[in-house]
């Protein structure tokens, strides 16, 4: 065990590492790769930024949104693909997963297209939300689906015989059962959509610029300690979600 | 119960129908069109498309790919495991330790590229440090190759590959160990004997959910290794933007699709039986 | 079926979709290639309120544009995609009674050879690219076949653009950049396959902090990437290869999806300010298009001889150009082969 912790730091150093070098030179006072004193400015050229700010925002409302519906629908498909197995629809969530990103950006925007040839619409948020959940459900279906495996299904024939209906056993019994597993399903699908680019630059529109959009666009013209700024505060908040949550979680 | 199902199963089935196979139908009506001019599709119908993919050039270009796909995934189990067990005998703190695994995530992905190119290159971060200590004259070429597309490729996925790992492990009885112990068993026979056997469908898992993107991948191959050579992540991305030949994108990406289904079926038939769905 | 249903001629049926009621323009440029000022000047003037999108390669924005409606009004492609967006309708031809200050241009650009009459385009500003290299580390270069030298291994970068490196190649053997012809264009291909040895990796304007760190000691780059820089990194030299060297225009045009025509004919026409124009060269380094925007310049600028060349220099830039589709097809085959050698 001993050797495992000790192989377990080292991995835990390899995964942050980078993380530590952004945020480490996300104080830097020049722009450039050597170290020049400790400096605020680009944290307070990030908070300025206003197209960084919007950005930020409409990634936190895509990935809030597409969160929220995916991990309900998902958690809903995968409790009702282990009652009774379902063949076609277990495929096409294989097929989603399978499909290389930029074929599903590409796909949808096809598919966008026709659509509005026939409604007056626009690329925008609700389409780039759309197009987030399609691909976040299939993961979510898997976490919740890993944990139903491991579940006692006796305990809802239980609550069947003790008189509660089949909505009743799953809202009472399997449901918070799988709290923990819808947690994790949440998060997995929120970081999946928070960081998301290839589908979402192909479907996103005039309006509804995200954070990975405005960082790459960035990028191009040479990393900018901006950028360092920018995700030392997503870590550092979306850390303290995770630690809030955990909280919440131990409570309960 | 049969109206209850539909409950639960309609949504989903709606919007991946919907959101994922109808815009697939359309892209599989463009790989049978013909280019347009300048980008775009036309007809006539045709199926020159899929016979252009048998062309050495993009052959050579696919088995590449899963070369470098596979060798990540290997990778990626190789440095996963450990970390999963450890996660999972971690006790009361394992929820902290899996988050941690997934904290680095949720920076963008593209910054996270971005930070290993900077330590990684020639005056980067690696370098200086080993020539400071006077075991290099000169820098090692940790960027722009294979090393580097690899590396950044397991970096990328290490947590598809936990995540199933420990999900897998969890649920393990640890009376099997302990049987195996008052059998005599070391810990690592153990572990090779008894715990390693009993992961397989999470190593399969694991190993598919790390493959298939990284075959697909297009943007880590393409920032850590120059753009010097190319993954068919890369090609058919190529065809959708710059190249503007949408059918040929469109059919490459269906045969990938075909390939990974082929596999998907292959590894399905060897595991016991138990799927991720 | 023709070309057109196949292309979501959605565009027109979009002109009656709903849209914010206070008057604004959506406009989709190369990322800094605009005054600071230049957008909230224009809003103060006319009360419309701009929405300025940013790109980072032509491509991207053809891409999304001929998908037909990616909301943009006012987009600015290079020349070279001008004719392509004109083919497959996608551009409102321009009402020239609503652009008065078309009469700055410079007689250079007054009757461009990717659009004669600029019945749908306007320059906006004009670029090329040449090689930055370290003068201390490696002397002095002068050509293409430079970076093909034994002395730039492993520290030398070319552009990751097909166009760019054909276009090189292609120059550096004694050939047109915008050569169509098949031997000519393999030959290109076989000296690209034949630097990779000595090349670093492909890259683009990313490549600019290693150049100045001396990472790099060549790179194949773009005069506006390299421009801002070069008066802080003294060690650094510009050139315009001898052999021939390519020159890009970015055009104005407006979206045919776009229902608010009037607005964006007047900030281009709001662009055709000398004043206004200048402010871009001051900031990007661009190379201006109207006549009157050099005398406006600081004095360090209006004599710099890379954003002003001698015309024996500049005699050797060709504008790039609309590959037809053969030829295209052939340099995408190309470039796969030598990235994937």
């Amino acid at each position: 065990m001993r050797l495992l912790s000790l192989y377990a730091v080292c991995a835990y150093a390899f995964l942050h590492l980078p993380l530590l070098v952004l945020t480490v030179f996300s104080f830097n006072q020049s722009r450039f790769t050597q170290w020049e004193g400790f400096s605020l400015r680009w944290y307070t050229q990030a908070l300025a930024d206003s197209a960084l700010r919007e950005a930020t925002v409409n990634s936190l409302l895509i990935g809030g949104a597409a969160t929220l519906l995916a991990t309900a629908l998902g958690t809903l498909c995968a409790y009702g693909l282990w009652k009774k197995k379902a063949p076609r629809l277990t495929g096409m969530l294989y097929l989603s997963l399978m499909t290389p990103e930029i074929v599903t950006g590409v796909a949808l925007l096809a598919f966008y297209q026709w659509l509005f040839h026939f409604l007056n619409l626009h690329l925008g948020m609700m389409t780039v939300i759309l197009a987030h959940v399609s691909f976040c459900l299939a993961y979510v279906v898997i976490v919740v689906m890993a944990r139903l495996r491991t579940m006692d299904a006796t305990l809802e024939e239980a609550a069947l015989d003790l008189g509660a209906n089949e909505f009743e056993a799953f809202y009472l019994v399997t449901l918070p059962q799988l709290l923990p597993a819808i947690v994790s399903a949440a998060l997995l699908a929120f970081t999946i959509s928070f960081d998301d680019f290839v589908i979402t630059s192909m479907v996103a529109g005039v309006d509804s610029e995200t954070l990975p959009m405005v960082m790459y666009a960035t990028a191009r013209r040479g990393v900018s300690p901006v950028l360092n700024a920018v995700s030392t505060i997503i870590v550092v908040g979306l850390g303290l979600l995770i630690l809030v949550s955990e909280r919440l979680q131990t409570k309960t | 119960m049969k109206r209850l199902r539909l409950f639960f199963l309609a949504p989903s089935a709606v919007i991946l129908f919907a959101l994922f196979l109808i815009p697939l139908l359309i892209v599989a009506m463009y790989s049978v069109l013909s280019r347009g001019a300048y980008g775009g599709v036309t007809p006539p119908f045709t199926a020159e498309n899929y016979v252009r993919i048998f062309d050495p050039l993009y052959l050579k270009i696919l088995w590449r790919s899963f070369w470098v796909a596979g060798l990540s995934t290997l990778i990626c189990l190789i440095l996963g495991f450990p970390l999963a067990l450890f996660i999972s005998r971690a006790g009361a703190r394992r929820g902290l330790c899996l988050q941690l695994v997934m904290l680095p995530f949720w920076t963008s992905f593209l910054i996270r590229t971005y930070a290993w190119m900077f330590l990684l290159r020639d005056t980067g971060l690696i370098n200086t440090a080993l020539l400071a200590t006077g075991l290099l004259r000169d820098p090692l070429p940790l960027l722009y190759n294979d090393f580097a597309v690899i590396l950044g490729l397991v970096y990328g996925f290490l947590p598809f590959m936990v995540l199933p790992l420990y999900t897998n492990l969890e649920k393990l009885d640890p009376a099997l160990l302990e049987a195996a112990a008052d059998l005599g068993a070391r810990p690592l026979t153990a572990l090779a004997r008894v715990t390693l056997p009993l992961c397989r469908p999470g190593i399969l898992a694991g190993s598919i959910l790390v493959f298939i993107p990284c075959l697909g991948a297009y943007l880590t191959p393409d920032l850590m290794g120059g753009g010097k050579s190319i993954m068919i992540g890369t090609l058919v991305q190529n065809q959708f933007t710059t190249a503007r030949d949408w059918p040929f994108g469109a059919a490459l990406s269906l045969f990938l699709m075909a390939l990974t289904l082929g596999l998907l079926y292959l590894a399905s038939k060897r595991s016991s039986g138990e799927d991720l769905l | 079926m023709n070309r057109r249903t196949l292309f979501f001629a959605g565009l027109t049926g979009l002109a009656g979709c709903s849209r914010s009621l206070q008057p604004r323009l959506n406009v989709y440029n190369w990322s800094n290639y605009i005054g600071p000022q230049t957008v909230a000047q224009f809003e103060r003037q006319t009360g419309i309120h701009i929405r300025y999108g940013i790109f980072e390669s032509s491509d991207e924005l053809l891409a999304k544009a001929l998908t037909g409606n990616c909301g943009w009004d006012v987009v600015f492609p290079t020349n070279h995609h001008v004719t392509p967006l004109r083919e497959y309708n996608l551009l409102a031809p321009l009402d020239h009674s609503q652009l008065p200050n078309l009469r700055n241009l410079a007689p250079g650009f007054q009757s461009p050879e990717w659009d004669p009459q600029l019945t749908h385009s306007v320059p906006y500003m004009s670029t090329s690219a040449g090689i930055v290299y370290n003068r201390r580390q490696l002397g002095q270069l002068t050509r293409w076949a430079d970076l093909w030298e034994p002395k730039v291994k492993g520290r030398m970068t070319m552009l990751d653009a097909q166009d760019d490196v054909l276009g090189a190649c292609l120059v550096k053997l004694g050939h047109h950049w915008n050569a169509t012809d098949e031997t000519q264009l393999r030959a290109a291909q076989r000296e690209a396959i034949r630097q990779k040895p000595l090349l670093r990796a492909y890259l683009n304007a990313e490549v600019r902090d290693q150049v100045v760190a001396g990472d790099v000691l060549a790179a194949q780059m773009w005069t506006t990437t390299m421009l801002p820089v070069m008066t802080q990194a003294p060690q650094l030299d510009f050139i315009y290869p001898a052999e021939g060297f390519v020159r890009y225009a970015e055009s104005a045009v407006i979206l045919r999806e776009s229902p608010r025509a009037e607005a964006a004919h007047r900030f281009i026409d709001f662009l055709l300010q000398p004043e206004v124009a200048v402010a871009c060269v001051i900031a990007e380094k661009t190379g201006p298009v109207l006549a009157g925007v050099r005398e406006l310049l600081p004095p360090e600028l209006r004599d710099h001889p890379l954003l002003f060349p001698a015309p024996q220099d500049m005699a050797r830039g060709v504008w790039l150009r609309t590959m037809p589709p053969t030829a295209q097809r052939l340099r995408d085959r190309l470039w796969t082969e030598i990235k994937s050698a």
